[in-house]
């Protein structure tokens, strides 16, 4: 499984939930730090939505100022995580509606830049990059929801907290999971 | 429940992997994949599966990535302006001067007297604030005077001065942004290295002209597209008060930007306001 953060290193995230005397400076410290950790992760989800780096670039920078204006209002502070990659998510899927017919999706163009066979040929040497473009052309086929829990999980996050990102149940994010990784698996020829 | 007999469903092992079993089924399911090869096996394809994934779908994605020095420094001039905006709603506490309100004090002081000064607008929408400080990175300050000595349209005063200098905005053409990298010698521009800018600003008169045009890369210096907005906002101001002519506004932005800002603000360097970035930038030796 790939490395995950624990909730607890989040800074401040269990610092002061009677945090009254919240000061916009104080707020500012800690929107920095969680900008510091999670841009690049957020940054990637928003991606794999398929809208421009520039569009996701303007997606992280809303986040984030909701996220201080979250704090500001002294709103739940369990698992700010969880809370930037739904913002996120909602975003995003904003931003993918509005520009839907002017864009092309980011993945379509990356598969679809290097021709391949997406079947399984066991008598190929199968080089690292075909490899991870069989891998992104099975995901890419699979349902959204699918591939939400899947990103989410290569972002480190939990079934717990993917679920809460998607609103699904706990138990309909491991089926989720579950079905895609064997289907990436037999896509793979193992 | 698992046995030595019936093996372990891939989603038992997943929600084991991830916690989210209760100990005595935790227990179960590691016991009994201490005991069974195949499952063992298994487990291992699942887990080698999922790092594949996030290996591949950080490899496709994150050469796309920028830098985080430009949005992180868009984000604190976002936040700082924020905060100073929650904090002038209660300007009072502000007399007070105590330690931990006065980097906020500063912060609307410097607002109020730019606004006083350079009679500048906070109404621009966040979108192209953010715009143009991210286009404040990585920047030339100012162009090759050969390439781009800039160019004027056929335009009069009362049009100029029709609509406020902010919401003219006009977005270069593909084919001609093309033109303006090739100009300047660069290949496979990434659409997000650089802003093709006007020189002369559209809101007063410059002409969508490659002789107008130049490529800007997104770092910021001293002297940034930020400052820029911030001069032709000011020019803008004075042509439509009467106290400049448009063709000297027009001649002073495109022959020296930077001279003009420091006739026009009658200082050496941008106002704090103008280029919130620069201690970032210093920071970031970029300068």
């Amino acid at each position: 499984m790939p490395p995950r953060d624990s909730v607890n290193a989040l800074p401040f995230a269990n610092s002061a939930e009677a945090g009254h005397s919240a000061k916009a400076s104080q707020i500012e410290r800690e929107v920095m730090e969680l900008f510091e950790q999670f841009r690049d992760p957020v940054l990637r989800y928003a991606l794999s939505f398929g809208i421009s780096v520039h569009d996701a670039e303007e997606v992280i920078q809303e986040v984030f100022l909701s996220l201080f204006r979250h704090l500001q209002l002294r709103r739940s502070r369990k698992n700010l995580r969880g809370w930037i990659f739904r913002v996120a998510h909602n975003l995003a899927l904003k931003q993918l509606y509005a520009n839907q017919r002017s864009y092309k999706t980011t993945s379509d163009r990356t598969i679809a830049e290097e021709p391949f066979d997406p079947t399984p040929n066991p008598e190929e040497q199968m080089s690292s990059a075909q490899r991870r473009h069989r891998l992104l052309a099975v995901v890419h086929a699979l349902p959204e929801t699918d591939q939400g829990c899947l990103r989410l999980r290569a972002e480190g996050l939990p079934y717990r907290e993917i679920a809460a990102v998607l609103g699904m149940s706990l138990g309909g994010v491991s089926i989720s999971l579950t079905r895609s990784l064997a289907r990436l698996i037999r896509a793979d020829g193992r | 429940m698992p046995s030595k007999d019936i093996h372990l469903s891939d989603q038992e092992m997943l929600l084991a992997a991830d916690g989210e079993l209760s100990t005595d089924g935790a227990a179960q399911v590691h016991s009994h994949l201490a005991e069974c090869w195949a499952c063992r096996a298994r487990m291992a394809e699942i887990e080698e599966t999922i790092a594949d994934f996030a290996r591949a779908h950080r490899h496709t994605l994150d050469p796309q990535l920028p830098p985080i020095a430009g949005p992180r420094a868009l984000l604190r001039a976002q936040l700082a302006e924020l905060a100073s905006e929650h904090d002038s709603n209660s300007w009072r506490r502000l007399l007070h001067f105590t330690s931990a309100t006065r980097a906020a004090a500063f912060l609307c002081a410097a607002v109020l007297i730019a606004t006083v000064v350079g009679g500048i607008s906070v109404r621009r929408s966040t979108l192209r604030r953010a715009n143009s400080i991210v286009a404040a990175f990585e920047r030339g300050a100012l162009p090759d005077r050969r390439l781009t000595p800039g160019a004027t349209r056929s335009v009069a005063i009362s049009d100029v001065c029709a609509v406020a200098h902010e919401e003219v905005v006009e977005e270069v053409s593909t084919p001609l942004r093309q033109e303006v990298f090739r100009e300047y010698g660069i290949v496979n521009a990434h659409p997000d290295d650089y802003e093709v800018d006007y020189l002369i600003a559209p809101g007063l008169g410059g002409a969508e002209d490659i002789h107008n045009l130049w490529p800007e890369p997104y770092t910021s210096r001293t002297w940034n597209a930020h400052v820029k907005d911030a001069l032709e906002e000011r020019l803008h101001e004075m042509v439509c008060g009467g106290e400049l002519d448009l063709s000297t506004a027009q001649r002073d932005i495109a022959t020296d930007w930077i001279a003009a800002y420091k006739k026009y603000f009658h200082t050496d360097r941008p106002l704090a306001l103008h280029s919130r970035l620069e201690s970032i930038k210093s920071a970031s030796a970029l300068m």
